[in-house]
């Protein structure tokens, strides 16, 4: 191992992730190697720099800016024709960004995948023998038990896309679990400054919802569920929105 | 919403102000503020909330210093005014210049490094603010670093 091999993998060294041959052959360099160790003396001491920076204040007048900018994008709103805010939210919703996401462009491929095996296997057919389109499309999208999605890279193997497909309602409902998590997290803040009546009927509700979660089988049931919690909370927060423009004399 | 707003507005502001630098960090960080609050209802819980907030405080940030032209006004005291350290087991004024070379770096640069090495944020996160890939987060962070440490040339550290 010389310099060049090893001033790439400094970075990866000092964040402790080089597995443990690698990390090795890296010490056993910084110990022969005076330029490389400064090098990465540097770049520990930048690190730690970067970590310590003292934490910066927040100043009095951005909760007051804030305000000012909700009235006035309100008052915006207010003289804007209904057509163009209706547009507007469409556009937004059309926008490619939010739909040109990862997990859209991986089931694109894995469908791609899905239709070259079987035109592959169409084309190159024994003339004698029928293809059974139905059985190449469902080994295409038999998942691997125990198969990690990471460990999945080659999208040469239509069985290694199956399985990142299949995982991705799992992420999902992992995703939404934890946007529900903070978002009760949240509310429970919140709560605190309700009224009793309000707190009855919140903790009710949300009973209800986590326990329609709870209920629900794995997959869209349950992504449903969260979805409906997800919502209520989404309802609940923005409530003290209002109560706070008041406050706030906007 | 208040609570939202405590619970994020030193990071908020943080990433903001290392970022887009100290003058304009306050206007950027309302800017994502009044996002968050119009758009928390659309908010659609495929990533974490902190994720949604994070990435709209980068791109903002990146937004506005696009806006306002490719570099940050460093003022009269640019990096090469200050001293170089001396070698010493430490810089007491390491952080000084730290803060002053992270806005000499690209703002894509600047990003990654603040939301990694300022931040304490992890490669899966950071990739999820970027919305990029975890390898491709890795080494933009690599070479974040490395032009941070041709900025700031030896860094403290006692070699006698």
């Amino acid at each position: 191992m010389n310099c060049d091999d090893v001033r790439p993998q400094l970075t990866s060294y000092l964040d402790g992730e080089l597995e443990d041959d690698r990390g090795s052959a890296v010490r056993g360099h910084l110990r022969e190697c005076d330029a490389c160790r400064a090098a990465s003396d540097d770049e520990a001491a930048l690190r730690d720099g970067l970590r310590t920076l003292p934490s910066l204040d927040v100043p009095s007048t951005l909760w007051a800016g804030v305000h000012r900018q909700l009235a006035n994008a309100e008052v915006a709103d207010a003289h804007t024709p209904h057509w163009r805010r209706v547009a507007r939210r469409w556009a937004a919703a059309l926008s490619p960004q939010q739909w040109m996401t990862p997990r859209f462009a991986l089931a694109s491929s894995a469908v791609a995948v899905i239709v070259c095996v079987w035109a592959w296997r169409y084309t190159h057919r024994d003339e004698g023998q029928p293809v059974d389109v139905l059985a190449t499309i469902a080994r295409a999208t038999v998942v691997a038990p125990n198969h990690a999605p990471h460990a999945t890279n080659s999208v040469n193997d239509p069985n290694d896309v199956a399985a990142e497909v299949a995982a991705v309602p799992k992420q999902m409902t992992d995703d939404y679990a934890q946007a529900a998590q903070e978002l009760v997290a949240l509310a429970q803040a919140s709560r605190t400054q309700w009224p009793d009546d309000r707190k009855q009927v919140f903790d009710a509700k949300l009973a209800e919802l986590q326990h329609t979660v709870d209920g629900a089988t794995e997959g869209r049931p349950r992504q449903k569920a969260y979805r409906a919690l997800i919502r209520y909370l989404q309802r609940v927060t923005t409530r003290d929105e209002v109560a706070f423009a008041n406050v706030g004399g906007l | 919403m208040e609570m939202l707003y405590h619970q994020f507005k030193r990071r908020v502001f943080g990433m903001a102000h290392r970022i887009v630098g100290p003058n304009d960090a306050e206007e950027v960080a309302q800017e994502v503020f009044v996002r968050v609050f119009r758009g928390l209802a659309a908010f659609r819980g495929d990533s974490a909330l902190s994720t949604w907030i994070y990435r709209l405080t980068v791109n903002a940030s990146l937004s506005h210093l696009a806006r306002r032209g490719r570099r940050q006004e460093v003022g009269d005291d640019t990096l090469a005014d200050v001293p170089a350290a001396p070698e010493v087991s430490r810089d007491p004024a390491l952080a000084s210049r730290i803060e002053r070379a992270l806005v000499e770096l690209p703002p894509g640069y600047r990003a990654i490094l603040v939301l990694h090495d300022v931040e304490g944020l992890s490669h899966e996160e950071c990739a999820a603010i970027l919305e990029c890939r975890v390898g491709t987060c890795k080494s933009q962070l690599h070479k974040a670093r490395a032009r941070m440490r041709e900025l700031l040339g030896p860094i403290g550290v006692d070699r006698s």
